[in-house]
């Protein structure tokens, strides 16, 4: 008899939790169709590219400043997760920080910034130029001298990005390295770090975002920029698409963009928000 | 005497050997916890300030404060607590006063929860991706991340919980009986105060597991850092924006310090209060232990 009181208890708990969680879904439910309900504040969200998801949940608060009924949910996840929830219609927008592959081109891209990875050394040392299997060598600890390659006799400092940055990866995957093989002196976080320690060492090697090398080199950081395959690191020759070690980061979508989607991607796009693009250290995009 | 001796002799030798091992080990442990605390610390102290705790992220959380993702991550343990704590200690006195342990129900129902507590995060992220935010339709939200929380914390909750139950004598039970206390009044004022200790030691390990989680946030309750109106917000809490910031955000240590420094002060403050209720509970009832 006792036990069956606290069960029945027990069952009323239940149906209480069960209840709630089901009023809070009907909740969740009117609020995420809102398109049904014009005069509800208009919702898009996007998901993906944790490499993008900075860069657009800063564009999306100040679009949200100069739209007061608009609300952008940024989602990060990875760029896979951008083009799947894309694709089925889970997200408005998909994040995706490559290059579309031929399999995924049913969706449309657009373009709103690039970003490029640089060899820096530092301003004194002799090399003008290093082929992509002397880098490759160096890299994984063939070449440790100079000399090697043509320089002075110095053992060579070489500089890596620590596991899950962006440059690392476009680096690792531009050289075909798997990123256990990079064999380093010295693992670091951010680019103004290499950049540091790069200017302060005259055998140092390391390899950074173009956009923030760029700005330190005009700021008098002694390092230089190396050319690729002869093509000179410039954000230009991103833009222009020419430099080898460059991707684009894209905003993917299932359908023609339009409404409230179409408004964002243009705005991510336009001129007037290059700043946001540059305060990333990307490059921006120009059509 | 004869048998003392060689005993002896070993001991001579053998004691000063393990007092070292445990010494060593104890300051090891020690050493790791303190190197941890005092790196968190160092880099952090100067970032913590009234501001900090406050105000909005800026610059993609480079400068201004972590306010906004300090009230996800109360909501997002507050959802997980509310909904586990009555699951997971209604479950434990079920499988403990109210089934028979040899019962296949009882018996399943554990050996379900030892392998859902050994379940890696990421799982319970996923999961809860695919059940609370999609099948139910909550999206990316408070609600979605923090019942997430409550499905990965529920198997310590009740495992403990049972066992404090388990260390509860019988003759407390028996004699209750003989009184002729109804058995709500029995769990009520005597079997939950003493399990009591077992409930907090599940709490504290479940609190700490669900604020340290990033990767099973970062699918459910999501990356947003506005400041919630309701559950049905997507809201990033701390340790995804820790992440974050040291992953993604170049120029972001700095603050991804502070932002540490707050997360363990918060488990620390969490801690205290759930051990403070967990003894005043105790005290409250009838029973002196």
């Amino acid at each position: 008899m006792k036990s069956s009181v606290s069960l029945t208890h027990a069952l009323k708990v239940t149906i209480a939790i069960a209840s709630l969680s089901f009023g809070l879904m009907a909740c969740g439910n009117s609020g995420n169709s809102s398109n049904a309900t014009p005069a509800a504040t208009k919702k898009l969200v996007l998901t993906g590219s944790s490499t993008i998801a900075p860069l657009a949940s800063e564009l999306a608060k100040r679009y949200e400043s100069q739209h007061a009924d608009v609300r952008i949910d940024v989602q990060s996840g990875g760029s896979s997760r951008g083009i799947v929830d894309a694709r089925q219609g889970s997200a408005d927008i998909g994040m995706v920080s490559r290059s579309l592959k031929p399999d995924e081109k049913d969706l449309q891209s657009f373009t709103i910034a690039q970003d490029g990875v640089a060899i820096i050394l530092n301003k004194t040392n002799g090399i003008a130029d290093l082929s992509n299997e002397q880098i490759v060598g160096i890299y994984t600890k063939k070449i440790t001298n100079w000399k090697e390659v043509g320089g002075k006799d110095a053992p060579i400092t070489v500089v890596n990005k620590a596991e899950g940055r962006s440059t690392l990866e476009l680096f690792a995957s531009y050289f075909k390295l798997e990123t256990k093989e990079i064999k380093a002196d010295s693992v670091i976080g951010e680019n103004e770090q290499a950049i540091k320690l790069v200017a302060g060492n005259p055998d140092a090697i390391a390899y950074v975002s173009i956009g923030t090398a760029e700005y330190e080199a005009n700021q008098s950081a002694a390092i230089k920029l190396l050319p690729m395959r002869g093509i000179e690191a410039s954000t230009a020759n991103i833009l222009n698409g020419q430099f080898p070690l460059s991707r684009p980061l894209n905003l993917v979508t299932k359908t023609t963009p339009m409404g409230l989607s179409k408004e964002f991607i243009d705005f991510a796009q336009s001129k007037a928000n290059d700043d946001i693009v540059k305060a990333q250290y990307f490059v921006p995009f120009v059509r | 005497m004869i048998k003392q001796r060689p005993r002896s002799r070993r001991s001579s030798f053998g004691e000063p050997l393990m007092q070292g091992l445990l010494w060593s080990s104890v300051l090891l442990i020690t050493g790791a916890f303190m190197w941890l605390c005092s790196d968190i610390v160092r880099h952090g102290f100067r970032q913590l300030s009234w501001d900090f705790l406050t105000q909005l992220p800026r610059d993609t959380g480079r400068s201004g404060g972590i306010g906004p993702i300090l009230v996800s991550t109360g909501l997002i343990i507050g959802v997980c607590l509310g909904v586990s704590i009555p699951l997971g200690v209604g479950t434990a006195v079920f499988l403990n006063e109210f089934s028979a342990p040899q019962r296949w129900l009882s018996q399943f129902l554990g050996i379900s929860l030892d392998i859902l507590a050994g379940v890696p995060s990421i799982v319970f992220g996923l999961f809860g991706n695919a059940f609370f935010c999609k099948t139910l339709g909550l999206g990316f939200s408070i609600l979605s991340g923090g019942l997430t929380l409550a499905c990965m914390v529920l198997p310590i909750l009740i495992r403990s919980t049972q066992a404090g139950l388990q260390s509860v004598p019988n003759d407390y039970r028996l004699s209750a009986a003989a009184l002729g206390v109804s058995r709500s009044a029995v769990l009520w004022q005597v079997l939950l105060p003493a399990a009591m200790p077992g409930l907090v030691v599940g709490l504290l390990l479940g609190i700490g597991r669900a604020i340290a989680e990033t990767a099973a946030l970062l699918f459910t309750s999501g990356y947003v850092d506005r400041m919630p109106t309701s559950l049905m917000d997507s809201g990033r809490a701390l340790s995804v924006h820790i992440y974050d910031l040291a992953v993604n955000v170049a120029g972001g240590e700095q603050n991804a310090y502070g932002t540490a420094l707050v997360l363990v002060l918060l488990l620390m403050m969490i801690n205290g209060s759930v051990s403070w209720l967990g003894k005043r509970f105790q005290q409250t009832r009838i029973l002196d232990v």
